[in-house]
């Protein structure tokens, strides 16, 4: 029984982790319309960074400052920004497509030079030895993991709140405007690159404060974890769960990485002795007709968006001023 | 009849789990964990050899009596995936032995975040990255680490044997700039120096550039007497030609994979004759040949493809040990039994249903035994690591040809007197 506690504990920080990830994305497609197909560049520069500047020092590799886990993950959300900022500068001016295409060669080109780069960034053999915050002080295996938890649903509840509080501000309703029609709201005044610019850099400051709780929790990363497969996931879960609903990106992650993981579980425990080789291709099936299925009949998600009709109506257009320009 | 054979032994295993001794006659079942990249087209293969294993040591009488009940799960190449089913495998279904994985960034992770945390064994087929000796080395794997995947370390040893043999006093070494490169330069590097051969200088080769002659330059600067190429054909072609055509040495010594016709006929023979490769071989061992009869006996096609006969050895001397244990057994009680069936001066028993009869009966007996495998007889370090047979090669009229084999015994000899 407390071994299934144990693993519960687990699933739940990890489908965590994912559910920042996916607030991130859902700033910027889900508010801004910013087809971001780049997020594991962004989850991997906090990754890198948290780690290059809290881990523990090894001979002939750069980094291992060990920083205090809150500054090492500030240094890891800061470069993610920064990241974002350098890309986006660069790549904004795009539409859809163009602009997911553009990120998705953003993140092949960081896996690469993580791979490559072994003096900065480990190479293939990625970084290991992340202190891992107050584990000395918990000693126990299965408190930690709680504890571990509870850190992780701090910062999502945070990100969440955070994130409700920006959309339903005047400066969301400038988000959503440049989403629907760009000249519109340009013609109200608000500067549409510069809107986008900082959706973009803040959702991948979220990403990057995910990737600085990923590392903490392995206390290792490497470019295993930069495949392109974590922007895939991260999508599906932003799609089933809802796009423009803080929720119900929240709720996809967790669907969605219950699905994927359970059904290698139910899968390895139900499956006849025979078939147990193929199960690995079965699971994929079934998350492939899963998101399918939710494409063709909720395409809108589990929990759709939900425009709130407040009392601004005249005023409106003074009070969106915050946001734009 | 299984409560005749438990009641027949009394070996120093059985002391670790005297409890158990009453419940043998009940049907009872070990479960072991397997995490391999089944979704994988290559990762398949590797998952089916350990899952055959599985089978021959139940035919055999399973593991202290109990069937092996292999629980089979993908980690589809992502960490993220491997971790969470290793952590349900250790929590919920409370495995003592995982076997697995392929790829060294998801099989990390699994190491450090659950099975060592856990106390659980973990046995791995084909993860090569030298970060795993590193961890072992410092201790972090706390002994419950093992691979039967030999690292670049015996081709950067064999190489400096080549180069001792030749005569060769200052070597100059080109190395593809990717993680196998910088590795094997660097075991290379470390073996030249500690037999006495100066290293002048080791020169990164960046796949896919127009021009060496930069490189080659500084190499010529260096006034080596010998060059050690870890190259890959394309970049050891563009290489060599300038290295050459500006006049530089042809006494070479080449890593396994410039073993290429290609590279042989674009250099050309004329500039060959002093070149040697290395190579880490399978074992010239009568078991080696039966893995490889066995196997196509019982998949109807010969091993081919990467890690199968580690996989076949991962598993037998997993399970084997797990035998040794006891059924109740935890991951560092296994762990600790593998050198029983490691043992060189053990009996030799081999990788066949007759073979693990015989080996669980004599582990039974509190002996130990000689496990010879599809990688030959294996013999792990204490970071859970293992060595293998090399072959010295040349470039002969009708293309590669064998120079010398080195055993097993030679190359560990040689490796530990470099270390």
């Amino acid at each position: 029984m407390s071994g299934v506690v144990s693993y519960l504990v687990f699933f739940a920080t990890m489908a965590g982790i994912l559910g920042i990830v996916v607030l991130g994305l859902n700033l910027q497609w889900g508010y801004t319309g910013l087809f971001n197909g780049g997020v594991a560049a962004f989850f991997g520069a906090g990754a890198y960074v948290t780690m290059i500047l809290g881990g523990r020092p090894e001979p002939g590799q750069f980094g291992g400052f060990q920083l205090p886990f809150v500054i090492a993950l500030a240094g890891g959300i800061a470069s993610a920004g920064l990241a974002a900022w350098f890309f986006g500068r660069l790549t904004l001016r795009l539409r859809h497509d163009y602009l997911a295409i553009a990120t998705f060669g953003v993140a092949v080109a960081f896996e690469s030079v993580a791979r490559n780069a072994e003096w900065l960034l480990g190479g293939a053999k990625g970084l290991r030895g992340f202190p891992r915050p107050l584990e000395a002080a918990i000693g126990n295996n299965f408190l930690y993991g709680l504890f571990f938890l509870t850190l992780v649903m701090a910062v999502l509840l945070a990100v969440y709140v955070g994130l409700e509080r920006l959309v339903h501000s005047p400066y969301g309703r400038a988000l959503r405007a440049i989403r629907e029609d760009e000249i519109a709201a340009q013609s109200l005044g608000k500067n549409p690159a510069r809107l986008r610019l900082q959706s973009f850099v803040i959702g991948s400051m979220i990403m990057g404060a995910a990737g600085g709780l990923y590392v903490a929790f392995y206390a290792f990363v490497s470019p295993q974890d930069l495949a392109p497969v974590l922007t895939f996931q991260v999508w599906a879960m932003l799609i089933v769960g809802g796009a423009g609903n803080n929720l119900g990106a929240i709720l996809g992650a967790y669907l969605i990485w219950a699905a994927w993981t359970a059904s290698g579980f139910l899968l390895a425990a139900f499956a006849p002795q025979a078939m147990q080789l193929y199960t690995g291709p079965i699971q994929y099936i079934l998350i492939g007709s899963v998101i399918v299925g939710m494409l063709l009949w909720r395409p809108q998600g589990i929990l759709p968006e939900r425009i709130a009709r407040s009392g601004h109506r005249a005023s409106g257009a003074t009070t969106a001023d915050n946001g734009g320009n | 009849m299984r409560l005749r054979i438990l009641g027949s032994m009394a070996g120093a295993a059985m002391a670790l789990l005297a409890p158990a001794g009453g419940a043998a006659a009940q049907e009872c079942s070990v479960k072991v964990g397997a995490i391999f990249p089944t979704s994988v087209d290559w990762g398949k293969p590797i998952a089916e050899t350990a899952l055959w294993v599985a089978d021959m040591i139940n035919q055999a009488g399973g593991v202290d009596g109990c069937k092996v009940e292999t629980i089979l799960r993908d980690d589809q190449n992502d960490a993220k995936v491997g971790v969470d089913a290793a952590k349900a495998l250790v929590d919920i279904s409370k495995v003592q032995l995982l076997l697995g994985t392929v790829a060294s960034g998801i099989t990390i992770p699994i190491l450090t975040s659950v099975s060592v945390p856990a106390g659980t064994m973990q046995m791995s087929c084909c993860s090569s990255s030298t970060r795993l000796t590193a961890m072992a080395n410092e201790g972090a794997t706390k002994g419950l680490w093992f691979r039967t995947f030999a690292t670049s370390s015996v081709q950067g040893a064999v190489a400096a044997m080549a180069a001792k043999e030749a005569g060769y006093k200052k070597v100059t070494i080109f190395f593809k700039n990717d993680d196998w490169g910088q590795d094997i330069a660097k075991i290379a590097a470390n073996a030249f120096a500690k037999s006495g051969i100066e290293v002048t200088t080791q020169i990164a080769i960046t796949d896919g550039q127009p021009s060496y002659r930069a490189e080659v330059a500084r190499a010529l600067a260096a006034k080596g007497d010998a060059v050690y190429l870890a190259l890959y054909p394309k970049e050891g072609i563009a290489v060599v030609r300038e290295w050459l055509s500006l006049g530089g040495t042809t006494n070479m010594i080449g890593a396994n994979a410039l073993k290429s016709d290609d590279f042989r006929n674009t250099v050309g023979m004329q500039h060959l004759a002093n070149f040697v490769g290395t190579d880490t071989s399978t074992p010239r061992t009568d078991s080696a040949k039966g893995f490889v009869a066995a196997f196509t006996a019982k998949f109807g096609k010969a091993p081919a493809g990467p890690g199968l006969p580690n996989s076949f050895d991962a598993a037998a001397i997993s399970l084997l040990a797990y035998h040794a244990a006891g059924r109740n057994a935890t991951g560092a009680q296994i762990a600790a039994k593998v050198g029983m069936v490691t043992d060189p001066k053990g009996e030799k028993v081999n990788g066949d249903v007759d073979g693990f009869k015989k080996a669980l009966g004599l582990l039974k007996q509190g002996k130990t035994v000689s496990f010879q495998g599809g990688t030959g007889a294996v013999a792990f370090d204490k970071n859970g690591d293992v060595s293998a047979p090399a072959v010295l090669w040349t470039f002969g009229a009708s293309g590669v040809q064998e120079k010398r084999y080195i055993t097993l015994e030679e190359v560990g000899a040689f490796i530990s007197s470099v270390k």
